[in-house]
């Protein structure tokens, strides 16, 4: 159907175009053209009506044709005569197909490999989804057969001649003697980049050389040879690169985090009272504080007993650094006569005020 | 009486050919019950784990694929395997067996402390008592200061592992007699040594097995790769008892050529798991039968018989 309507437009389309073109011919004057071009649309409507009541009808007339070339079974025909024992056949048979569908396809679940398979998204005879053989002896089975003289054996379905080997333990010997004559050979123990000089200790004939762009080997290493060791025998636990990458990453988040910190204290409006006091006090303090929170970050780092203590949040921190800087502020209320800060202090502001230049 | 080769145990040649005098092999002695016993399993001797280095000299005879089937082969049989592929700069153990993209961490990143030893094994889904490690990715150089220390170390590290010690350590050696070799021969115990029936090959062969007798590994059996009967019969290869004569090495196993073998290395899918098994297939199953008993061919194939039926009188 659609393939007619498609056809009937196709047709369409290509009239005003030859329209158009006999017009731009020159069979009508230039003069009269808006009068020509009018018509020539009344007309070319006209047309496309036309068009559309033939294609309409012969629509009808196709499928009229196609009704009646359609031989209906003579069973369907006279109904009320015979018996609806074969359509009923069919309806079952039917109904069995859509059945046995669905129970195949549940079977298959979906995602599984079988599924996976049937969707041609993993090839069923390979990569490790095929099932294993069944363990056979590989002297006898059906594909091995001795013969019953045993001077032949059936092989894959062809019967192969036996001939009985014939070394023996002197000719082997023999060539080991052989073999030991002409080959003196001594397994290299050290590997040199040509051009190095061989150690005092070393047997020239265990040296091997290795030029310096061999493209699989190298001489060079930076990795010591206890830590390779221990990291081959390692059982269990964190890889030793990734344990101490981890560690060196944890570090440099803590500094960073203590950056931050220090910054935001700078800030703080609470500690304003800080900063009225010397540079000179004030630098101190901050590298106390820093000190100390340093020092307990490695410990945090490095102790593993104290792994909780890495766990902890971010404020924890400035606790710390409040806390520092709090015992330090403390220790000076605490110490009216400590000679640090209320002498620094005092100290700056003497120099302030008896400093001729100023 | 030599028993035939094709049958550990099995009965024998009536009168076997002596084409030497002197004495013959002494076959070991077989319990009667394991004689064509249907589903039978090899019985594992020597002390485990076994290191074996699977070597030849000359590349492309056949080192890794005989180390991809003879391993899952010993997989199949019940052994643990551990397959340790020693090909610094052109690994290929992990093509064959389809673990290609299963291999995120080698050796190198266990010795730099990147991954432990058990991350870095590479377990096969079909056989899971199959493992795969791999020495090192194939842009990445190993360095040689400890390169056969290492392997030293991994096979001590295997042995001592809370799974318990594989039965098997493969190692799939790279071909030549450099670095690498001496890398992958340094913890062996034992050594299967791979060639051709080419006078290239058997060159090789020789040098790579004097070169293991000076460092002490004595245990060496031979497998004879890629033998064409048809040529043999024609005279135009060197027989399997040429080559042994030659090398004076106790045959393991004798593979026939077969097609399959390519079309098997490009599928990922060691020829031992193929089903209907292939002569080649058939041919590493009972090479790795042999490697787990100690025990070595008593007779080898020689040429197809001519077929003997009604046409046969007219030639067909």
């Amino acid at each position: 159907m659609a393939s007619v309507w498609t056809l009937q437009f196709r047709s369409l389309s290509l009239r005003p175009c030859s329209f158009i073109s006999s017009t731009s011919n020159g069979s009508i004057i230039t003069t009269r053209n808006r009068i020509v071009i009018r018509n020539g649309i009344s007309k070319w409507r006209s047309r496309t009506q036309q068009l559309k009541h033939d294609s309409i009808n012969s629509i009808s007339k196709f499928y009229h044709q196609l009704v009646n070339s359609v031989t209906i079974p003579s069973f369907l025909l006279n109904r009320s005569g015979g018996s609806n024992f074969p359509i009923w056949v069919c309806v079952a048979l039917v109904v069995l197909v859509g059945v046995f569908r669905v129970v195949s396809r549940k079977k298959e679940r979906p995602g599984s490999v079988a599924d996976l398979v049937r969707r041609g998204q993993l090839k069923s005879d390979r990569r490790g989804i095929s099932r294993p053989l069944k363990y056979e002896d590989p002297f006898n089975n059906p594909f091995v057969k001795v013969g019953k003289s045993n001077s032949t054996v059936e092989m894959c379905g062809k019967v192969y001649r036996l001939a009985p080997v014939t070394l023996t333990e002197e000719q082997q010997a023999t060539h080991q003697r052989r073999r030991s004559r002409a080959y003196q050979w001594k397994r290299p123990t050290i590997f040199l980049r040509e051009g190095d000089s061989v150690p005092p200790d070393v047997d020239p004939d265990t040296v091997r050389w290795i030029p310096a762009n061999h493209p699989f080997a190298t001489t060079a290493t930076d990795l010591d040879e206890d830590l390779a060791q221990n990291n081959v025998y390692q059982k269990h636990g964190v890889p030793f690169r990734i344990q101490a990458e981890h560690e060196a990453l944890q570090k440099k988040l803590e500094a960073l985090q203590n950056d931050q910190k220090l910054n935001k204290l700078a800030i703080d409006p609470i500690n304003a009272k800080e900063f009225e006091r010397p540079f000179n006090s004030h630098a101190r303090l901050n590298e106390q504080a820093e000190k100390s929170t340093e020092q307990k970050i490695n410990k945090l780092v490095i102790d593993p007993i104290n792994a909780k203590e890495i766990e902890r949040p971010f404020n924890s921190h400035t606790r710390l650094n409040d806390q520092a800087q709090k015992s330090s502020v403390d220790n000076q209320v605490s110490d009216p006569d400590s000679p640090n800060i209320d002498s620094d202090l005092n100290h700056f502001e003497s120099t302030s005020s008896e400093d001729p230049t100023l | 009486m030599p028993p035939l080769h094709i049958l550990p145990g099995a009965t024998l040649f009536p009168n076997p050919l002596p084409r030497h005098p002197s004495k013959t092999l002494t076959p070991k002695p077989r319990p009667p019950s394991a004689l064509l016993q249907w589903n039978r399993k090899p019985e594992l001797s020597g002390t485990t784990p076994r290191v074996t280095v699977i070597t030849s000299g000359k590349g492309g005879v056949g080192k890794t694929t005989t180390t991809a089937n003879i391993g899952l082969s010993l997989a199949r049989f019940g052994f643990s395997v551990v397959a340790i592929d020693a090909d610094v700069g052109l690994r290929n153990l992990d093509l064959l067996l389809g673990l290609e993209n299963r291999v995120n961490y080698t050796v190198i990143e266990v010795l730099n402390g990147d991954c432990r030893l058990d991350q870095a094994l590479v377990r096969d889904k079909r056989w899971s008592n199959f493992e795969l490690l791999c020495i090192s990715k194939p842009r990445s150089k190993l360095p040689l200061g400890f390169g056969g220390k290492a392997l030293t170390w991994l096979v001590d590290a295997l042995k001592a592992r809370p799974g318990g010690s594989p039965d098997f350590i493969l190692i799939d050696c790279p071909a030549g007699i450099d670095a690498g070799f001496i890398t992958a021969i340094t913890p062996a115990n034992e050594a299967v040594l791979i060639t051709t029936p080419d006078i290239t090959s058997l060159r090789d062969a020789d040098r790579v097995t004097g070169l293991l007798e000076c460092d002490g590994i004595r245990d060496i059996k031979m497998v004879v790769n890629r033998v064409r009967t048809d040529m043999i019969k024609g005279e135009d290869m060197m027989s399997v008892l040429d080559v042994q004569e030659m090398l004076g090495l106790p045959l393991l196993g004798v593979i026939p050529e077969d097609s399959e073998v390519i079309r098997s290395t490009n599928r990922g899918y060691p020829l031992v798991l193929n089903k209907p098994p292939t002569l080649a297939g058939l041919a590493f199953e009972q090479a790795a039968w042999r490697l787990v008993e100690q025990d070595s061919m008593q007779a080898v194939v020689v040429e197809e018989q001519p077929k003997r039926g009604f046409f046969s009188f007219f030639g067909g």
